[in-house]
């Protein structure tokens, strides 16, 4: 499909810059000409019901999905020629953890870092932080949902993205492991990174500046 | 160049362009049969069963021309992302498939008095049915991927792949045929073509080759109006976004 | 970071859940097993004819487990999408493919040594030229591996994935069944010099496949 490609005038600086943007599934459109601008370090909500697009909004910016019309850039990034940069400086963090069964939480955060170029020390400084210390040498496959998100927390950790972008990410986590987000998310917002958060919990919503709010794949209000 | 196929497209898909070409099809068809089937005289071995050569060979010279014309769609598609060219490889593809079937099964019933058999594993005939099988899956994986950017692009990948393939599959059977040569090896072609039965080929290859471009400009135009049809049922959301 | 580098972390990483998963031994060997001895009660019980067609039953054998090994390594992606991760990550995209296929390849070679003792076994295959043999099973599983790698991210992701997998793969390998029991066949009666040619046929197969691989590969993956 073909993506308009307009260069971005507007915000200078701009952490997120969409416009126009739409995606459609088959003939289903999930989302329909939104557009979005966020500034460097700021902390943005998203909210709306089930199926208002949030999700495929975060992927949009994460460059997991590329738009069917419409386009934009990611700090400074155009989403269509240099997505593997945006990838380079952001990251999804969604209820999908992304990790390998068989591996420990350990290997996990190695063979991101190797792949990354990252070194190990970061990698054990994030598994200490996210408490996890003592059963990072387990499976995987033997971890709780709460217990794995808290290794994707750890990924974010070892990472520090400029951009954080959170689809849910305390959905169905005991409190330990929610406390364990929030305090990412805190800490992340107080470092100058930039956060875009899809969720209805009230600490993301203490921190954030202002609150976008999708219908229908819409953006009904505050962009 | 891609300017100028643009205006040769733009003409021969105007309606009237359309008509005057199924006209010229169909009159060269015509003088194809008079060719293969009057003109040029019946084979010294083979008898009147030879005749057959003259819809089997254009069959399969647009098998391969068809699937040429995928291969290059395919590789402009993942270049430039204009869904013109998804369009014309999955057109290319739909009748590409009805002439390398049509190929096939002229081969066989040309085969069986000739040969004796239905099937020998002749090399040419083998390779179009590996073809066809790449074709099908090709179709297949159209058929079956509903995210219409995302069928575009691994449909693409599969022209591309497939196309390479296929010498590397015919020069495997060449090799594989030859240690197992029969008593008697009898092309598909005869062991000679003599001068009007030559000039009867070439007609037919000529007429078929303007078959295709007309089922061509069809089927591409049917796509047209398939894409306008999607994008109008989603206008009120999307607004004129091309 | 080279693209070596990156392709290596993959197929460490890809050996290394097989090995703790035991897919390999604990599927793919039986499944194997069983094909041969199918083969033998389709052919047998005469000797003069299973011992002719061994070369072929065992290449058949080899061929259905590449289908299911290359569809099995990207079933480990999909286990809380970690596919996307490897989308996400900003490595070159080839490298997934070369990790993968390497990967396949050592579990195919790892398996055609079990199934190799079987057809000995089983159906009387001679071994005059052991080298050559080897060569030609290390050339046929590279090729294997490459094309089953490839589009084995259309299997894991496409609906009806069952059925249009070994569609796909079967007929594009045909070089690599016709040359590799050819070459077994020689190789099996001692006529090296004929083997030769053969074997030059599955080399030029894997580079043209992996080389094509590296080109397209992320274009299957990006959505």
């Amino acid at each position: 499909m073909r993506t308009l490609r307009r260069s971005p005038t507007g915000l200078k600086d701009a952490a997120v810059d969409l416009r126009g943007v739409t995606r459609l599934f088959g003939a289903a459109p999930a989302l329909v000409r939104v557009d979005l601008a966020i500034e460097r370090g700021e902390a943005v909500v998203l909210r709306g019901p089930n199926g208002a697009g949030k999700s495929t909004l975060l992927r949009i910016v994460a460059t997991a999905l590329s738009p069917t019309y419409g386009g934009g850039s990611v700090l400074g990034f155009d989403l269509a020629e240099a997505p593997e940069e945006i990838r380079r400086r952001s990251e999804l963090l969604t209820h999908r953890t992304r990790l390998y069964e068989e591996l420990t939480a350990r290997e996990n955060l190695e063979l991101f870092a190797d792949l990354l170029g990252i070194h190990h020390d970061l990698v054990h400084g994030a598994l200490e932080r996210m408490a996890l210390a003592d059963v990072a040498d387990e499976r995987v496959r033997t971890f709780s949902a709460g217990m794995r998100q808290k290794v994707a927390v750890a990924r974010v950790i070892v990472r520090d993205p400029e951009l954080l972008l959170l689809d849910e990410p305390t959905i169905g986590l005991d409190d330990a492991a929610r406390t364990a987000v929030d305090e990412m998310m805190l800490h992340a917002s107080r470092e100058g990174r930039t956060l875009v958060i899809a969720t209805h919990q009230a600490v993301a919503l203490g921190l954030a500046a202002r609150v976008v709010t999708l219908r229908d794949g819409y953006v009904e209000a505050g962009s | 160049m891609a300017a100028a196929a643009e205006r040769v497209l733009g003409k021969a898909t105007s309606r009237t362009g359309e008509h005057l070409l199924g006209i010229v099809t169909l009159v060269a068809l015509g003088v194809s049969a008079l060719f293969s089937l009057v003109v040029a005289p019946p084979d010294a071995v083979q008898g009147e069963v030879q005749r057959i050569m003259y819809v089997h060979v254009p069959a399969a010279w647009l098998a391969y021309l068809s699937f040429f014309v995928v291969f290059i769609a395919s590789i402009a598609y993942l270049k430039t992302k204009k869904t013109r060219w998804d369009r014309v490889a999955a057109a290319s593809a739909e009748i590409g498939v009805l002439f390398t079937s049509l190929a096939i099964v002229l081969g066989m019933l040309w085969g069986k008095p000739v040969w004796g058999t239905w099937w020998t594993w002749d090399p040419r005939l083998t390779t179009t049915a590996v073809l066809l099988l790449i074709y099908v899956a090709y179709l297949a994986i159209r058929r079956i991927t509903d995210n219409p950017s995302r069928r575009a692009r691994w449909a693409a990948v599969i022209g591309i792949v497939g196309f390479i393939d296929v010498p590397i599959v015919h020069l495997s059977v060449v090799w594989w045929r030859s240690l197992h040569q029969g008593p008697t090896v009898f092309r598909l072609g005869g062991p000679e073509i003599e001068g009007t039965m030559l000039l009867a080929l070439l007609v037919a290859v000529a007429a078929f080759t303007i078959a295709y471009a007309y089922l061509m400009t069809l089927r591409l135009r049917v796509g047209r109006l398939e894409e306008r049809a999607a994008r109008e049922a989603l206008s009120p959301l999307v607004g004129a976004e091309r | 970071m080279t693209l070596a580098h990156q392709a290596t972390l993959i197929a460490r990483k890809d050996l290394l859940i097989e090995v703790r998963g035991r897919h390999a031994v604990g599927t793919l060997v039986p499944f194997a097993a069983t094909v041969l001895v199918s083969f033998g009660f389709a052919f047998g019980p005469g000797r003069d004819l299973l011992e002719r067609v061994a070369p072929g039953l065992l290449w058949m054998a080899v061929l259905f487990s590449a289908v299911m090994a290359s569809r099995r390594a990207y079933q480990t992606e999909s286990e809380d999408g970690a596919l996307e991760g490897l989308l996400l990550a900003p490595i070159d995209k080839a490298a997934v493919f070369l990790g993968k296929a390497f990967a396949v390849t050592v579990e195919l070679l790892a398996l055609v040594v079990v199934v190799l003792l079987l057809v000995i076994v089983l159906f009387d295959l001679s071994v005059a030229n052991p080298f050559l043999l080897l060569a030609a099973f290390v050339l046929g599983a590279i090729g294997l591996a490459a094309v089953g790698s490839l589009f084995g991210v259309v299997a894991e992701s496409a609906r009806t994935r069952e059925a249009v997998f070994p569609l796909l793969v079967l007929p594009l390998v045909a070089p690599v069944l016709i040359a590799g029991v050819r070459a077994t066949d020689l190789a099996a009666a001692g006529r090296s010099s004929e083997v030769l040619s053969w074997l030059g046929l599955l080399a030029a197969f894997d580079v043209v496949f992996l080389s094509v691989g590296v080109l397209v590969f992320g274009y299957l993956l990006e959505d």
